[in-house]
């Protein structure tokens, strides 16, 4: 067994690793993440997550529901830390998962990776009092500088992949949503739909979302449900045809910025900074999705607000069928906006331990009709330019553009916080000894 | 409301037979469990005051759904009986229990009692701020276990309103209600009544969660605080598990006592203050609400300052403290343990107010910290030189100008400066804690800016720009600074210096870090030192000197001499940009860049990031610099906009066609889009004429006195050691783009016919809407810490805070500081590193097809911002 094996071993457990293995884990991911670009390109099947707020039981249930490393591919969209009480723990598991297996990790930059959010809301404070000195907050804090800013996902399919869980064998191939429990069993489907019915504006995913938070169970066995509810944004102009490669999918933690109109424009930033107060950089990290027009003041003090016509012009340039971001608290889990083209993922179930919200975490599951991952080359320059016209894409061009690009088959698993008995009393680590 | 201190009040069902009357006689409806609550019907409606009846056969079956109102007449009659009056049928509800009846009771009680206290709607009343006139005194159940399921309910439901919670709370310090309860935990225990236990613990939460101050003061006294944690140890939530509050509060030990104190309040004071702590981060961390949390916070701080006003004033305390440091016979323990209770009280005195700390550090000071700090920076034990450290940045952080006072005495006494210390420190310091706070440290000491008041350094800032460009330099500081570069820059910079012996460029990890470091403090000093620091750079070729890190295989340090050459470039400072010329320091990086560029990684952006603030900021000197040596690399390389844009503004300018330049055309689209961009120049430049363009070029040629020659090869030579060759040979666009350039780009494979059909498609389409620009932002607004809006606040009515959320400690101010600072210098870095549209277009050196090419895609690039 090696050292990082005995160390994911004891995080797993919950318990810190010592100060000199965190310093060495630091600098074997910085080796590793100063080689990523700003934006990661990952390839589908690639389960999205969001928000993990340093809850270290729920991340354990996460990766029991979603399924364990390496099996499956997971990309976290930033905010590991502040806030629960084993901030720690949580990022230092997820930085030795990452380094351990590294094709099979994807970590992005979330706004409170950062010195100064952390040094507010619990971080720094809990290393302080974990190891005594703010030497592993500052190892934390420099890997932070060189995480990515965003991740892009090729080859994400149409179809919906089987539910391994379900006892459902058959797999519709008009579906477009499907929402399961945490046991895997599936609890509403949604088929294509013409778009434009639900319109923007509208609560997105609100009917698949009733039937969560109504606690009705599992869908109707027997076939999924024939209409998308209004305002699914369950989309499919192309009537869901077989084998259209989806676009890509841009994941970003927070949202878009005015300064950044193609995803090659990220791929300037120099990311190796404290995050800034304004700029595209911190855009990226601080915004949300609003229904508004155009882009907007965040109440936040930081990034801006921006509007479905933002998200529409930006997907169709960069040729993205969705953006999948993180940052907002949504009691469901997951929330789609804007006709399907944005999604909010959020993976800390019962927020801070009491908000009473339920997690998700996103399935996008692999294209085999042999089209979508060769559509764009690999993590080059020259690749997202938008208006390249290599192939396939040139095809879906001749489309009328100002129809959203047909989303990929997405699987949201909702799950709850960990059951009470698989963890002690949450609680900060005590000051040990004092003077004072 | 308390939200989440205890379970909802009427969760509890309770066993009951609905009677009805008809013709005189009671009818039976059944039997099936009770609850009384407010129940929202409809959303946005007021949540009005029901009694639910479900039936004990079928759940889903109501025996009885009433809502209390006015009229209703409700009475209670028995211990188990319940009678009013349904729209004219007389009801009752007959309990099997008397607990249960008590319970409903207690509610439907209570909301008629606010309805005799009021005339308006029935609903208003149950708003909390409501003053309505509830008997203040009530009497408590006797405090005995049989006891325990009524008292909970009780609390539970008088801890639901304002008036209730009043009520509670004096009626416990009244009857001193929690000495009465802490007996019945051990009885609890020994009975091994799980029940119990969850019962005194929750009853525990409400009283605590009361939020009152003498309460939770009396919770943590001596007498009372093992019993009201012990109570917390079980915790409903968490039926498996038990706590162990009491064993970690009561072990000895925990409380260290360097030198007695004698005052027994004191000491009684710091011992509280320590079990309010864990209240806080332990037993109630989950359950804590804001209020709580606040008069959680408020008690420890108004007992730390009690604690450090009694310490400091008291003489002979001081003595005792800091002459353990004199005494050589002292052992080493005793120091150490001294050092860190000097450590604990600065990081205390961070919450004080500027005056009282400023008083305590001079006490300090002048009892001798001076010696302590020195003794503990060079101390072999690690937790002892980050104490040190620790107290050195806390007293800087509170006012430099004291340090630097000091360091000025000693300069004068001919004694070994504290600079010196650090410097020493620095460069041998393993530990990366204190490695990173000695080097802020030498940053603020060494920072001319004239300080303003302490306490407006820190919020204040805005609006009031700390002069930058002509810092009045009072004299000791000019004296420091001058003794600073004559003798100690040398000494911190030598790590760097020493590089040029190096031949080979291989290091340490342990080693390695330092060049961070130290290129954090020379840009921070390029910025603040004005000449000084300029003849130091060129004294020293410092910049060669980070040029050589570029050959090193470690991509963080080959980033580092990539942050110091764009910190040369931001300042757009004649000198330096003349030295990047001279030092031919550009090649190089060009180097890194064809050597890593089909990859796209960190150290890539960051080139990328370089190139294009010089196209952005249109260094005129850099380009012509950069396109005179370097002609063909950056050819290699036009395949990016950045690359083809200082070419061609550097072939524009010399007016070799007459032709409209595309950026100006993009710059003035910039300058739409971005209100705070300067983007003036830009347009001046597309109104110049040839003949200005002309002169444009002579006059920069006239400010060279060494005009470099155009050899790209010659960094190669000078550098002392050979530029690695690029790993990919890339052909250059005048040779065909057949098979290197595919590779790197495959968009330059486009005719340029096929790309200005893809730039103008969404325009002919006309689908993309019109995106105006965004709105300008309050920029002073964003650095407000409070402002990272959780997103918590919108949902959950209580914010809880995070223990650190006083957040003054030092971190935070640090960083906020030096964000600060790199904000007003980086400018408009973040604002838009990239050029304007990055579209891939086909570059042929021939000029008609490049300009047709280049018009094509400023169109392109106007059409898509609109």
């Amino acid at each position: 067994m090696s050292d990082l094996d005995k160390a994911i071993a004891q995080l797993r457990a919950c318990r810190p690793i010592p100060e000199a293995q965190v310093r060495e884990l630091c600098h074997k991911a910085r080796e590793l993440l100063i080689e990523e670009g700003n934006v990661v390109t990952v390839t589908a099947p690639v389960t999205i997550c969001g928000d993990i707020h340093g809850q270290f039981h729920d991340l354990m249930e996460l990766f029991r529901v979603g399924g364990d490393v390496p099996d499956t591919n997971y990309l976290f969209m930033g905010d590991f830390v502040d806030r629960g009480f084993y901030s720690l723990e949580s990022f230092l598991l997820l930085l030795c998962l990452k380094v351990r297996y590294p094709d099979r990790m994807t970590l992005i930059r979330g706004n409170h990776e950062s010195r100064q959010i952390t040094t507010v809301y619990g971080f720094y404070d809990e290393c302080l009092r974990k190891y005594g000195s703010a030497n592993v907050w500052r190892y934390c804090c420099d890997v932070f500088d060189y995480l990515a800013l965003g991740a892009i996902v090729l080859g994400a399919s149409n179809t919906m992949s089987p539910n391994p869980d379900s006892s459902e064998t058959e797999s519709d191939q008009d579906v477009e949503i499907e929402v399961c429990n945490a046991d895997g069993q599936i609890m509403t489907q949604f088929s294509r739909q013409p778009r434009g019915r639900g319109g923007r504006g509208r609560s997105p995913n609100g009917a698949a979302t009733s039937a969560i938070s109504n606690g009705i169970g599992p869908a109707v066995p027997g076939g999924p449900m024939n209409s998308g509810p209004p305002g699914s944004g369950a989309s499919g102009y192309s009537g869901g045809s077989v084998g259209n490669p989806a676009g890509a999918v841009l994941c970003v933690h927070g949202g878009l910025s005015p300064l950044i109109d193609t995803v090659d424009k990220i791929r300037l930033l120099d990311r190796k900074q404290e995050v800034p107060h304004e700029g595209a950089m911190c855009d990226l990290l601080w915004s949300d999705p609003d229904e508004i027009d155009g882009w907007g003041l965040s109440p936040r003090g930081a990034g801006f607000l921006f509007g479905a016509d933002i998200v529409r012009v930006f997907n169709h340039r960069n040729d993205l069928s969705l953006i999948a971001r993180a940052h907002q608290l949504v009691m469901e889990g997951f929330k789609e906006m804007f006709s399907a083209s944005i999604v909010t993922v959020w993976s800390a179930p019962n927020y801070c331990y009491r908000c009473g919200n339920v997690a998700a975490l996103l399935e996008l599951s692999e294209d085999d009709s042999g089209l979508g991952i060769f559509a764009r080359s690999n993590g080059d320059v020259g690749r997202s330019d938008g208006n390249g016209g290599n192939g396939p894409r040139g095809v879906l061009m001749e489309n009328d553009p100002s129809e959203p690009k047909s989303g990929p088959a997405r699987r949201y698993r909702v799950f709850q916080a960990a059951p009470q008995d698989s963890r002690g009393m949450p609680a900060k680590k005590p000051v040990a000894d004092y003077f004072l | 409301m308390m939200a989440q201190s205890v379970p909802h009040q009427t969760t509890d069902k309770k066993r009951v037979k609905v009677y009805e009357l008809r013709n005189n006689d009671w009818f039976d409806r059944g039997t099936g469990f009770c609850t009384a609550s407010f129940v929202q019907l409809e959303e946005g409606q007021p949540k009005e005051p029901r009694v639910v009846v479900e039936s004990e056969e079928d759940e889903e079956r109501l025996l009885l759904e009433t809502k209390i109102v006015k009229d209703d007449g409700f009475q209670k009659q028995q211990d188990t009986l319940i009678v009013w009056t349904d729209n004219g049928v007389d009801m009752a509800l007959s309990f099997q229990e008397a607990e249960g009846c008590a319970l409903i009771w207690r509610f439907i009680d209570g909301v008629q009692q606010t309805f005799q206290g009021i005339n308006g709607g029935p609903d208003d009343g149950l708003s909390d701020d409501l003053a309505i006139d509830i008997p203040t005194a009530i009497q408590l159940p006797p405090a005995e276990l049989g006891t325990l399921l009524e008292l909970e309910n009780n609390m539970r439901v008088m801890s639901s309103t304002a008036n209730g919670r009043d009520a509670l709370a004096k009626a416990i310090m009244r009857d001193d209600y929690i000495s009465k309860l802490i007996p019945l935990v051990e009885m609890a225990e020994d009975l091994e009544s799980l029940q119990d236990l969850h019962r005194l613990c929750n009853i525990m939460k409400v009283v605590l969660l009361l939020n009152d101050t003498s309460i939770i003061e009396h919770a943590v006294s001596d007498a009372c605080v093992l019993g009201v944690v012990g109570a917390l140890e079980y915790d409903p939530d968490f039926p498996s598990h038990k706590a162990n509050h009491r064993l970690w509060l009561n072990s000895q030990g925990r409380y260290k006592e360097v030198v007695r104190i004698e005052d027994e309040q004191i000491r009684r004071k710091i011992h509280q203050t320590y079990r309010l702590q864990y209240l806080k981060d332990v037993v109630l961390a989950r359950i804590l609400d804001d209020p709580t949390f606040s008069v959680l916070n408020s008690l420890i701080f108004f007992n730390q300052v009690d604690i450090v006003q009694h310490l400091q004033s008291n003489g002979g305390f001081l003595n005792d403290l800091f002459g353990i440091f004199a005494d050589p016979n002292e052992e080493q323990l005793r120091k150490k343990e001294a050092v860190l209770f000097i450590q604990q009280c600065c990081a205390i005195a961070k919450n004080l107010q500027p005056p009282a700390r400023q008083t305590l550090y001079n006490n300090f000071l002048s009892h001798g910290l001076l010696r302590v700090i020195n003794f503990g920076l060079r101390n072999i034990d690690v937790t002892v030189r980050v104490g040190a450290t620790d107290i050195l940045v806390s007293m800087i952080d509170h006012d430099p100008q004291m340090i630097r006072h000091t360091i000025y005495r000693q300069i004068q006494e001919k004694q070994p400066p504290l600079t010196d210390t650090l410097i020493d420190l620095l460069l041998v310091e393993v530990d990366l804690g204190i490695k990173s706070q000695i080097s802020d440290a030498l940053k603020v000491l060494l920072d001319p800016t004239p300080p303003g008041p302490p306490e407006a350094r820190g919020e204040f800032i805005v609006g009031q720009p700390r002069g930058r460009s002509q810092p009045t330099i009072d004299p000791q500081q000019d004296l420091f600074l001058n003794h600073f570069y004559e003798h100690s820059a040398v000494r911190l910079f030598k790590p760097l210096i020493d590089l040029e012996k190096r031949v080979e460029m291989k290091f340490s990890v342990v080693n390695d870090g330092v060049f961070g470091y130290l290129n954090d403090i020379l840009c921070f000093y390029i910025r603040q030192h004005q000449h000084r620091s300029k003849f130091f750079v060129l004294q020293h070729n410092l910049a060669q000197r980070f040029n050589q890190l570029l050959a090193c295989k470690e991509k963080h340090l080959q980033l580092v001499a990539i942050r110091f050459f764009r910190q040369l470039v931001v300042l757009q400072d004649d000198f330096y940009i003349k030295h990047i010329a001279d030092k031919q320091i550009l090649g190089p990086v060009l180097d890194v860049l064809l050597r890593t560029m089909p990859r796209d990684n960190l150290l890539c952006s960051a080139c990328l990031d370089l190139f294009a603030l010089i196209n952005k900021e249109s260094i005129k000197d850099l380009i012509k610099h950069l396109v005179e040596n370097y002609r063909e690399k950056i050819m290699a390389l036009a395949y990016m906009d950045t690359f083809r844009e200082i070419v061609n503004r550097y072939d524009n300018t010399q007016g070799y066609t007459a032709q409209v330049d595309p950026y100006f055309l993009e710059s003035e689209d910039e300058v739409g889009r971005r209100p705070n961009n300067s983007g003036s120049r830009g347009m001046m430049e597309h109104l110049a004429v040839d003949p200005a363009q002309e002169e444009y070029w002579n006059a920069s040629d006239d400010e060279d006195e060494n005009p470099v020659r155009p050899t790209p090869d010659q960094t190669a030579t000078t550098n002392g050691s050979s530029t690695p060759k690029p790993l990919v040979e890339y052909t250059s666009d005048e040779e065909g783009d057949d098979n290197g350039d595919a590779v790197m780009t495959p968009a330059a494979s486009l005719s340029s016919e096929e790309n200005s059909k893809e730039n103008q498609e969404p325009v002919s389409s006309g689908s993309a809407p019109a995106v105006g620009p965004p709105p300008e932002r309050l920029s002073e607004k964003r650095r407000r810490e409070e402002d990272e809006d959780d997103v918590m606040d919108k949902l959950v009515h209580h914010k809880r805070r995070n223990s650190s959320a006083s957040a003054s400690n030092s971190a935070g101010n640090h960083s906020a500081a030096a964000l600060r600072k790199k904000k007003s210098f980086g400018g408009s870095r973040d604002a838009s590193p990239n050029g304007p549209g990055q579209k891939k277009i086909a570059i042929s050196i021939s000029p008609s097809i490049k300009n047709s090419a280049a018009v094509k895609s400023s169109a392109g690039g106007e059409e898509d911002s609109k």
